[in-house]
């Protein structure tokens, strides 16, 4: 349960910034507003992020998904760079 | 691990993880409930708790130009002032100064002076007893008095909680129409349940919308990331989403500062209308003066209005806040439908009630986490005496500290120094002081004598009043000061709320016996949860 607890509190917002970040960086509109959307989406990938996470049985499953978007997404944006 | 290894159906893993954010997080949202309602009118509590004071009714511009001259005699070199102009809620006008910096570029920077309260009509220096006014609710509302960063976050976590906590609770409810209209009274349990849906279900909109929008007022600091992924500096995001500060060195060359009220006349022309709130101006009586005037939002949702920057000299225009598009527009109006500040009273006051079925859909919540597992004639373990207890500080006890905030600003002399810390002292001594007591007692005995006080603090606040102050509500009703009556009224309408509640735990005779499925006995709501340990 710890582990669980953690993955979606922890790897919940990892996911969600990452997720977020990377709608902002990739939005092909101006990048402040870009920016501002991926915050206002963000908490809302959180909760339903961390909700999921107590509804599916399989831990494994569910620590893949959310750690998998947080790495894939942080990568990805930590790859592409600031825009200039 | 057991608990979610078995699959389960959405409604059942909802349920369970409903529960558990809302205990965990169920104190502290009920204080953020709590204090955030009381922050709807954080310019009134302050009028109240400054009763030396009395509104004056004057243009934006000639509360500025008065500021303004007094300032001119007062400190004239400074590096910046800042002139807070009063509205119909305010009614005052506040300022606060910044000196110029050392010349000596190691010394530190010159600290902002004390904020000044300001006669709008004149511009003299107004006094008033020190105190934090409503600015103290509105801040433990987010802060939870912890340091900073640290309520903040913690806040933020219970707002995170808080927003799962609706989106798990509307999929765990499969009768959502139905229990609109179904309270039914004095079944105990079934009751404490109904009562929680019903407060959820009729304002669900308002809990989703505050709670949303509660995380978009902290957005930078609690999601900084999608700035980082587009920006090399976060100040550039700021500049480009809101405009940037003017900045500007002194010149050094002395040269008469440009008449105030043109450039308001200008400002909202640029604007289409709309009243001054703030100006800022930089480098007075310098040839690179400027004055910065920014837009009240009280007449519109967006909270985040534009400003116009002028030359302090010649009066030129040289710079406006950008035009915002669709999404920083949107952030703006969620922190506006946040802070309220664009409601009119009848708004107001809805909001007001929908913040006070908010504080019950968390207090019911928190009741029923203990109605439904308390067990007659066994022992109760250790969690479930824990819960109880808690409920009485947070429900019983927070609600007596607030009152006590309020009296503390009647009773300590309004010239002592160091007392607006002392009335805020005197919230927690209260709340926390209370909440330990409350331990001595069984808890049935806990509940009526925690709420009874806090009736008794909060129906004491006009009297006090009258004696304390030459403005009683017979002294308010006769001259048309609704605030004042308005605030008593309201302290009195909390005491009998409150006076109900003690009423009801009280009238519990015996420790209620185990219900079962046929026909319950008819008994007081609170029964079940307040039943002797």
């Amino acid at each position: 349960m710890t582990g669980r607890c953690l993955t979606a509190l922890v790897g919940g917002y990892a996911a969600a910034a990452g997720a977020a970040s990377l709608v902002a960086r990739l939005l092909p509109i101006a990048r402040a507003e870009a920016t501002v959307w991926g915050m206002i989406l963000s908490f809302l990938i959180f909760a339903s992020l961390g909700l999921w996470a107590f509804h599916e049985p399989r831990l494994s499953r569910v620590a893949a998904l959310v750690w998998g978007v947080a790495i894939l997404c942080g990568g990805a944006c930590l790859l592409l760079g600031p825009r200039a | 691990m057991s608990a979610v290894a078995v699959a389960r159906s959405l409604r059942q893993s909802m349920a369970w993880i409903h529960t558990w954010l809302g205990l965990l997080a169920g104190w502290i949202l009920f204080a953020m409930f709590l204090t955030g309602t009381a922050s709807y009118f954080r310019p009134e509590i302050t009028r109240w708790m400054q009763p030396e004071l009395r509104a004056a009714d004057v243009s934006p511009a000639h509360a500025a130009e008065a500021a303004i001259r007094t300032l001119q005699a007062t400190s004239p070199q400074d590096l910046q002032w800042f002139i807070y102009l009063p509205d119909e809620r305010t009614g005052i006008t506040r300022v606060f100064t910044r000196p110029q910096p050392n010349a000596d570029p190691k010394a530190s920077p010159a600290p902002r002076r004390e904020e000044l309260k300001l006669s709008p009509v004149t511009g003299q220096p107004l006094t008033a007893r020190d105190t934090r006014g409503g600015e103290h609710f509105y801040r433990f509302h987010f802060q939870l008095q912890l340091p900073h960063p640290w309520g903040r976050w913690l806040a933020g976590l219970c707002a995170i909680f808080m927003l799962a906590a609706i989106i798990s609770g509307v999929i765990t409810h499969k009768r959502i129409f139905i229990d609109f209209f179904t309270l039914r009274w004095g079944k105990g349990q079934r009751s404490w349940l109904d009562a929680h849906n019903v407060s959820a279900v009729v304002a669900l909109p308002f809990h989703a919308m505050i709670t949303y929008t509660g995380l978009i007022t902290l957005v930078v600091m609690y999601m900084p990331w999608p700035i980082a992924a587009n920006y090399q500096k976060p100040a550039e995001f700021a500049a480009e989403a809101y405009g940037r500060d003017e900045e500007g060195e002194p010149s050094g060359k002395a040269a008469p500062l440009t008449p105030i009220r043109p450039l308001i006349v200008a400002a909202a022309r640029q604007w289409g209308g709309g009243a001054p709130r703030t100006i800022i101006i930089r480098n007075p009586n310098d040839a690179a003066a400027t004055i910065t005037i920014l837009r009240s939002a009280t007449d519109q949702l967006n909270a985040r209005a534009p400003s116009v920057t002028f030359s302090g000299v010649s009066g030129q225009r040289l710079a406006a806040t950008p035009a915002q598009g669709p999404a920083i527009n949107s952030a703006g109006v969620m922190l506006g439908l946040h802070i309220g500040q664009y409601m009119g009273p009848a708004l107001r006051w809805t909001h007001f009630l929908l913040g006070l079925v908010g504080t019950a859909m968390v207090g019911t919540g928190l009741l029923l986490w203990t109605a439904k597992r308390h067990k007659a004639g066994t022992k109760p373990f250790f969690g479930f005496r824990l819960v109880e207890r808690m409920n009485i500080a947070a429900v019983a006890c927070l609600p007596a500290g607030m009152g006590a905030y309020l009296l503390a600003n009647r009773l300590i002399p309004a010239g002592l120094p160091g007392r607006a810390a002392m009335e805020v002292s005197a919230m927690f001594w209260t709340w926390f002081g209370l909440a330990s007591l409350s331990l001595l007692r069984p808890t049935r005995r806990a509940w009526t004598e925690t709420l009874g006080l806090a009736a008794l603090i909060w129906g004491s606040l006009p009297i006090v009043n009258m004696m304390t102050t030459n403005r009683s509500l017979f002294a308010s009703l006769a001259s048309g000061d609704w605030l004042f009556v308005t605030f008593d009224m309201t302290a009195l309408a909390f005491a009998a709320l409150l006076g109900w509640g003690s009423w009801k735990a009280h009238r519990v005779k015996q420790p209620p016996q185990r219900r079962q499925r046929v026909a319950p006995p008819r008994r007081a709501p609170m029964q079940e949860v307040l039943g002797g340990v």
